[in-house]
């Protein structure tokens, strides 16, 4: 049964007819053509999907589309504003947060999802929240990075995307506080 | 050129960073043809059966499906080295997730429904699991027709059923070596099957023109012109009829070379009267039906002196190749013949035997083949010390390649970086240092390990560079970007060449109608073979670029150079002309200079499939060294790794941060297969964890502190002296964690992931035995 639904998707209404059982991340792909949330795993495991309603991070594998309706959604379509990337988007390229870039608008959005509500977490913190965002390739060291660098206030203020040297250096996140949890958990 | 070098060696950010963090760049899943049609495949529900009947006509029949195929419709087989994988099953199967039939229809959910009304009756078969119980006399044959199948040259056959490939490696007299030995370590050791687990399931769109009679394919797979080159020999189709584009791609790791969905997609896309098909596998079915890792039963036995020097190694690996033999020969040569470690070892056996069995079919993973021999090798060199009474560096620094050694496959080694990772490696985790964590229930332990790897050769990359009246420069390289940065790293190599800003290079899209050849984005080959190829063509481009601009600046070209996007008089730098100034007055304002180069890494005498000698096996070594801390936990047998050195020879960082970045992907990437990841099948050959639920990647909370090495050991052959990177990050990754693990808690594991519960036994076991 098809069924009409109004959303709002970053600022902007769209009124679209689709199935009654259709989740959000197919609207967003299929029906809307915003590829750029990603399905990874489509239970709800890998975060590729990642989304935020209403101010709170979702899985949209797992969201009806048609309980989004007179909701904000936010994609990272977006997050750019007026050809000015979001800090987040600066600091995972300064600072080689992604590869093949595949998780990398999930990982923003949640990244993005953290910062809105407590824009100083710790390094601990982040980590723990990113841990819902698969990634394959970086080995997620430069995701913290990039996500800290944006804590840190160390992006560079004066950036225009172009092809550059970069200024990021590696920091060593300590190794033996996480130690001192290991037996804990 | 003795020139400084601009951007060669500087860590510049990735030129494909703004498409990739605004959500832009259109990957394989995401894009959508007009007028296309969903494709899906149905999966065989059993492990090794004959078909005795398919019944199509219940889908065929639903409302909104276009076509539906089977084996009868795709009589055809392809393979890279064995040309023995159906493009749908031929009259039987096995494994299960081998696709059966196909459908397309208007709707992604009318061709869900339409494969579900296709019936198919089956006759069980033998199945069989363990590849040493697949080669045993008597047994069946996955493949009766093996004998008939086309093959590649330098295949040998087993003697017993079932192997689809025997490599040996004779050096010395092992017999002999042992007989001289002071100690001997005789073990066997195991490592699961695993899987890529990309982030981008896999996909790919196929359109048939019956006209024009071409065949489009839209994959992102990171070898188009050897898959085309697959499709054309298959379907007995002119190559030039054939095309490949590739959409980005959402990581690899060697999963997305070779056919997968192309087959189905194709089959379909000619029953479909010239609509395009688009066939997306979800996350299950890219875990039964792509690519797994080979699992491997390594028998390794080391003989030494009482002073630590080898003496003699003998090996025996059995690959579980699965059900059809994609790249196993290749992983079983190249997997097999540096097994036995980058040391001087006078006596050397190796036997590899690349045995089918009914499970999903294994192929390329980023490592090809080493972290299994090195799990085997770097776990019992730890062994050997420590019944020695030696340091475990020691008793490497002892027999390690350094420059000019022979080795024991008969080639003579250079721009050996490997000492130097050693050294480093363990010097950043402070190997040798007691952890000042004390705590009772909680062990810390230090291990390395250190491994070689070839890379695949003799192979060729052609490029094309050109620069057009605006000076900017376009790349023509069949290199595929599957996120290891291969356009970053290119476009400074033509940059660098015809010395212009990075933001004045393009790489071109990757379509086989328009980008010359290159042999695949394998085997870390790409920096230096490509590298070697952008750089020729962008010096062939600047050479015409001289030779025009000479006489319009009235000086000779020797008298020129190039810098900041000018052509220049060297000793009046002001008496300068813009390329692009350069390009228009000799051609027009739509005229481009055209750079073409090739380049191919020539072997010397091909292997010898005898004794598995060679003069030149490899064109060039990556070596590397990497040391891990690790805490195990009594109680629960819970590793966590602490911290990680990866120490990698890369020749020349072209890309320092990208470097950084290869070696950290591939660690965690190394961690995941040590500690967690296993694709459990069961006896009947099904897959158990065919979910991100079950099947466990490592995700930021295990991500430990990261110490990136870079050493640079200079390639003469190489692009400003680069070897390759990309495939040695996690190979001796498992096996330093298996040794920090020996190192914490006394006992020495032999079967990998050292997941909880193999821990937690270990330690019961021990405790037992003690008591
Ligand atoms: S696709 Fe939604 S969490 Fe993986
Ligand atoms: S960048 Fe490839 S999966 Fe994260």
């Amino acid at each position: 049964m098809k069924k009409q639904l109004n959303l709002n998707v970053n600022g902007q209404d769209y009124e679209v007819e689709v199935e009654a059982n259709r989740l959000l991340l197919q609207v967003l792909r299929d029906t809307l053509d915003l590829t750029g949330t990603k399905e990874g795993c489509s239970i709800g495991v890998c975060g590729a999907c990642s989304v935020i309603l209403d101010g709170r991070l979702v899985s949209s594998c797992l969201t009806l589309a048609a309980g989004c309706e007179g909701k904000k959604i936010e994609t990272i379509e977006g997050l750019a504003k007026d050809g000015k990337l979001h800090p987040l988007q600066q600091a995972f390229i300064e600072y080689g947060g992604f590869q093949c870039g595949i998780c990398t608008p999930g990982q923003i959005m949640a990244a993005k999802s953290l910062l809105d509500e407590n824009p100083k977490p710790s390094e601990e913190e982040v980590k723990e929240w990113m841990s819902g965002n698969l990634c394959r390739c970086t080995g997620y060291y430069k995701i913290l990075e990039s996500v800290m660098a944006v804590v840190d206030g160390k992006t560079d203020p004066n950036y225009a995307f172009r092809k550059r040297e970069t200024t990021a250096k590696i920091q060593s996140l300590d190794v033996y506080k996480s130690v001192a949890k290991t037996s804990s958990d | 050129m003795s020139e400084e070098l601009t951007v060669i060696g500087k860590p510049v950010t990735r030129v494909d960073a703004y498409e990739k963090v605004t959500g832009q760049i259109v990957y394989g899943y995401d894009l959508t043809l007009p007028n296309m049609l969903y494709g899906k495949a149905l999966f065989s529900p059993k492990a090794h059966a004959k078909i005795k009947k398919i019944d199509i006509s219940k889908a065929k029949a639903l409302p909104g499906v276009v076509a539906v195929v089977t084996g009868a419709d795709a009589p055809w087989t392809h393979g890279e080295a064995v040309k023995d994988k159906p493009f749908l099953a031929h009259g039987k199967v096995r494994y299960i997730g081998e696709p059966v039939a196909a459908v397309a229809a208007e709707d992604e959910d009318t061709a869900q429904a339409a494969v579900k009304l296709i019936e198919v009756e089956y006759e069980d078969l033998p199945v069989y699991i363990d590849p040493e119980e697949a080669c045993k006399p008597g047994c069946v044959e996955i493949h009766e027709d093996y004998d008939g199948y086309r093959k590649a040259p330098f295949m040998v056959r087993g003697a017993a059923p079932n192997i689809n490939e025997h490599f040996k490696l004779r050096t010395g007299d092992v017999a002999k070596g042992f007989a001289e030995s002071d100690l001997i370590l005789d073990e066997k050791y195991y490592v699961p099957i695993i899987q890529h687990a990309a982030m981008e399931p896999h996909s790919a769109h196929a359109q048939w023109d019956k006209e024009s009679g071409r065949l489009t394919i839209w994959v992102a797979n990171d070898a188009p012109f050897r898959a085309l080159h697959e499709i054309s020999e298959a379907l007995a189709m002119d190559k030039e009829k054939i095309r490949f584009i590739n959409p980005a791609q959402g990581g690899g790791f060697g999963s997305k070379g070779g056919l997968k969905c192309e087959p189905i997609a194709v089959a379909l896309a000619f029953q479909t009267g010239g609509r395009p098909v688009r066939v997306k596998f979800n996350r299950e079915e890219t875990f039964i039906s792509t690519l797994t890792r080979h699992a491997a039963t390594v028998y390794c036995k080391s003989g030494v002196k009482k002073d630590g020097t080898l003496v003699a190694r003998e090996m025996t690996i059995y690959w579980d190749a699965g059900a059809y033999a994609e790249k196993s020969p290749t992983v079983c040569i190249r997997g097999s013949l540096p097994a036995p470690g980058p040391y001087r070892i006078p006596h050397v056996k190796v036997d590899g035997y690349a045995v089918y069995t009914n499970k999903p079919v294994a192929g390329s993973y980023r490592g090809y083949g080493i972290p299994q021999g090195a799990w085997a090798g770097e776990q019992q060199m730890d062994e050997l010390a420590i019944k020695l009474g030696m340091d475990p560096i020691d008793i490497r620094m002892k027999n390690i390649f350094v420059e000019g050694d022979m080795s024991y496959w008969g080639e003579q080694l250079h721009a050996v970086g490997l000492k130097e990772t050693l050294i480093k490696a363990t010097e950043a985790i402070e190997y040798g240092k007691k952890s000042p964590i004390n705590k009772p229930g909680l062990k810390i332990g230090k291990g390395f390990a250190c491994i070689q790897k070839p890379t695949r050769s003799p192979t060729t990359s052609n490029a094309g560079v050109t620069v057009n009246a605006q000076g900017e420069v376009t790349v023509f390289a069949g290199t595929v970007e599957i996120g290891q940065g291969c356009n970053t790293i290119l476009s400074q190599v033509a940059a660098e060449e015809l010395k212009v800003p990075m933001d004045k290079v393009i790489m071109h899209q990757l379509d086989t109608d328009v980008i010359p050849y290159d042999a695949s984005t394998t085997s870390s080959r790409s920096t230096y073979h490509m590298g070697n190829a952008v750089r020729s063509a962008s010096i062939h481009a600047r050479e015409q670029i001289m030779e025009a601009a000479a006489p319009m600046l009235e000086v000779g070209v020797q008298e020129l150079a190039l810098g900041d996007g000018k052509v220049f008089a060297k000793d009046q730098p002001q008496q300068s002309l813009p390329i692009g100034e350069v390009v228009k007055r000799k051609l027009g304002i739509n005229g481009v200079v055209r750079g073409e180069a090739s380049y191919t890494y020539e072997i010397g005498k091909d292997l010898d499939l005898e004794t598995g000698h060679s003069d030149h096996a490899s064109a060039f070594y990556m070596y590397a060294t990497q040391a891990a801390e690790v805490s195990v936990d009594e109680e629960s047998g819970r590793v966590r790794v602490l911290r990680m050195s990866a120490a990698h020879d890369v020749g020349k960082a072209i890309n320092p941060l990208n470097c950084e970045a290869q070696i950290e992907g591939g660690v965690v990437m190394g961690i995941g297969s040590a500690i967690h990841e296993e694709l459990i099948i069961d006896a009947t050959g099904k897959v158990r964890n065919p979910s991100f639920l079950d099947y466990h990647l490592v995700t930021s909370l295990d991500c430990p502190q990261l110490i990136p090495i870079i050493v640079e050991c200079h390639e003469p052959e190489g692009p400003y002296g680069a070897k390759g990177l990309g495939e040695p990050g996690l190979a001796p990754t498992p096996a330093a964690i298996g040794n920090a693990v020996a190192d914490a808690i006394g006992i020495r594991i032999y079967d990998l992931p050292l997941k909880p519960e193999n821990v937690f036994w270990a330690l019961q076991k021990n405790k037992k035995s003690a008591a």
